[in-house]
């Protein structure tokens, strides 16, 4: 094992759309490009490849296995796959770089949910005997946690409105975003819910998309850029899959991560959190005791695009440009996975002084 | 303009149970819920391990319920054809008398203003129960269970196994490579593409090439040769699950076609006997007509000599 650090050095988006008539592959071949390119190298310097992406969103056994054309196959490369979001994929690829006989990889996150109804996908990754048989979705989990932190006074709907209109506010100045605008909290607040108490603004955009990020250790991220974004804390825990076994008030997995990811160690100024409903919001924010003084989201967040599989990875991206185009020292970037806030990762970045 | 196929993929599971969720599921067709210890808490309903010390829990369970009270819910005002209510209901989040821990299921009441937390319900059953989560049709405002009249009784076994079915409906757009090889074979010819770069030339629905990480584009289409060897084979003993129409064992053959970099891959046979099957073998493409377009019938002997390279074997890909 090394302690050598590791670097972002590149990453490419795709615009985010309702719907896409690109395959995954050509989404994917349009990152890898996009963001090897960024990085100053061709696809023949990567060592490593890992991707996140899902079937059942896909509709396609083995769908991953296509997307490895977007790769490059030559000269001959190691490769692994998540079914996950793209930033768990980034955490293998950083896992990997640690064993310190390569220096380059990179991660993709792709997804197209435009192509099924998500509240029909959702369910077949949730436990077989308890949950699936229900059509248990991901919009009615999400509503169940809300009512808990609506009950508990620890957000309103009112906060939660004003998530959304800031959120696809800040969107204005994010090309990527599909869903952007001023929106009037009041005028928000008169709609119908969707889920109740989730009304439309809750809920993220159903987003086609996909994203990569290029990785590099120690002298050669030097090497590649005078502006590497290091990598200095990153983590992940889970919690039991059953949202009825946790106390939904709080996400003790995202508290946990960010303690492993030495978040506590100095001040961030700006969070990219996968809130990809408004209550989430305050719930992360107070589980990674993140003050008012951070900027939370200034891409917009999951809430003005939701490529699913790569609606974290986004995350880091959006986090690391901060750094590397506004200056920033240091960053955060969450993601998340599972019913309820099941899992959660965080990555904590910082530039070079 | 891009062509949308839609399709519908199934998925029907069969699943065993286990020493403890079979309890459970056997207890639901008796009309009862069963909750599992795990430390000072009652997990309901029970899970084999315990979610916190991963510990293997006392599969002893004992009764809860059958009412409880639910702590959130929410409002299904448009059900999706996997909800269990095929009209606007609830899910809620329900803690069972005598449990610690929540189960999510459905309530049907009328409208949401009928919903609030900590209201107590208890489950309508089925009549027929076979040891499913629905056996349990949805739970009701109340203290007391809802007995059908028609009520059919408890399993006359120990319920072991249960089925769940998903079904879900994709709409996908069609790449252009692959409508433009669709369109191509539906006249009889083999549409392949050769990579500008590397000068490759692939056979099947590949729209780009993976050694030069680049995307195909219609300038690098080119017509391919229909004669061929066979490489490698594989003879297919059919088991029975969903969707599968064969029944007697059958072949799948990979085809590299003359002058072709990359084989045809899984593709069938034509007046070539399983026995006869074997690398080298020399192949030309067979079709039919239906409807005024063509299809590939299978891949049938021409009768030249065979080629004699062991290295064929290698190329399934």
């Amino acid at each position: 094992m090394t302690t050598e650090p590791v670097a972002i050095v590149g990453w490419a988006l795709t615009p985010m759309t309702r719907r896409t008539v690109n395959s995954e592959a050509e989404l994917l071949f349009e990152v890898i490009s996009g963001a090897t390119e960024h990085a100053g190298i061709t696809r023949a310097d990567v060592d490593f490849s890992c991707a996140g992406s899902c079937d059942y969103v896909a509709g396609q056994a083995f769908s991953f296995v296509q997307n490895i054309d977007a790769v490059g196959a030559w000269p001959p490369k190691r490769d692994s796959h998540v079914e996950m979001d793209g930033a768990w994929a980034l955490y293998e690829a950083w896992v990997r770089l640690q064993l310190g006989d390569i220096d380059v990889a990179i991660a993709t996150g792709s997804g197209r949910s435009s192509t099924a109804d998500p509240a029909t996908v959702y369910p077949m990754e949730m436990d077989p005997y308890y949950l699936a048989p229900l059509g248990a979705d991901v919009v009615s989990f999400a509503a169940l946690q809300a009512r808990i932190l609506l009950d508990a006074g620890l957000v309103t709907e009112r906060q939660m409105a004003t998530v959304a209109a800031r959120a696809r506010g800040a969107a204005q100045g994010n090309p990527y975003a599909q869903v952007s605008g001023e929106f009037d909290v009041d005028a928000l607040l008169e709609d119908d819910y969707v889920r109740n108490p989730l009304r439309r603004h809750d809920l993220p955009p159903i987003t086609d998309g996909a994203c990569a990020v290029v990785i590099a250790r120690g002298d050669k991220a030097r090497e590649l850029t005078d502006h590497p974004v290091w990598i200095t804390g990153f983590a992940h825990s889970a919690e039991p899959h059953h949202p009825g076994l946790r106390d939904l008030r709080v996400s003790a997995s995202t508290t946990r991560a960010a303690r492993a990811a030495g978040l506590d160690a100095a001040p961030v100024e700006v969070a990219e959190l996968q809130t990809t409903f408004t209550h989430e919001e305050a719930l992360l924010t107070t589980a990674l005791g993140l003050g008012p003084e951070v900027a939370i989201n200034p891409s917009g967040g999951p809430l003005a695009a939701n490529p699913v599989m790569a609606t974290g990875l986004t995350r880091v991206i959006e986090a690391a440009r901060q750094v590397r185009d506004h200056g920033k020292q240091r960053v955060l970037a969450h993601a998340t996975s599972g019913p309820c806030l099941q899992q959660n990762l965080v990555c904590v970045m910082e530039g070079t002084r | 303009m891009t062509t949308f196929v839609e399709s519908t993929v199934r998925f029907p599971y069969k699943r065993s149970l286990g020493p403890v969720i079979g309890q459970f599921m056997t207890a639901l067709t008796e009309r009862r819920l069963l909750g599992i210890r795990a430390g000072d808490r009652v997990i309901a309903p029970p899970l084999e391990w315990d979610p916190e010390t991963g510990e293997q829990l006392d599969p002893e369970l004992i009764e809860v319920g059958p009412a409880g009270t639910v702590r959130s819910w929410t409002w299904v005002a448009e059900p999706s054809p996997q909800h269990p209510l095929d009209r606007p209901f609830a899910f809620a989040l329900i803690e069972l008398d005598g449990a610690t821990t929540a189960m999510v299921h459905a309530v049907d009441v009328a409208e949401p203003g009928a919903m609030t937390t900590g209201m107590r319900v208890a489950p309508r059953w089925r009549a027929a129960r076979v040891g499913h989560l629905t056996d349990i049709e949805a739970f009701v405002p109340g203290e007391e269970p809802v007995v059908p009249a028609d009520d059919a009784g408890p399993a006359a076994e120990p319920v072991t196994m249960m089925g769940y079915e998903a079904s879900i409906v994709y709409t996908t757009p069609l790449p252009g490579n692959q409508e433009r090889a669709g369109k191509a074979a539906a006249r009889g010819v083999l549409l392949g593409f050769r990579c500008p770069r590397c000068g490759r030339i692939y056979s099947g629905l590949s729209g780009s090439c993976p050694v030069d990480g680049l995307l195909l584009s219609p300038e690098d289409d080119v017509e391919l040769p229909q004669v061929g060897v066979i490489t490698n084979y594989t003879i297919i003993t059919p088991v029975q699950y969903p969707g599968q129409t064969e029944t007697e064992p059958f072949a799948r053959v990979q085809v590299l076609l003359d002058g072709v970099d990359v084989v045809l891959a899984y593709q069938p046979v034509a007046d070539l006997p399983n026995v006869d099957i074997h690398t080298g073998v020399r192949v030309a493409a067979r079709w039919s007509e239906a409807d005024g377009r063509k299809v590939l019938d299978g891949w049938a002997p021409t009768g030249e000599p065979d080629i004699d390279d062991p290295s064929l074997v290698n190329r399934i890909m």
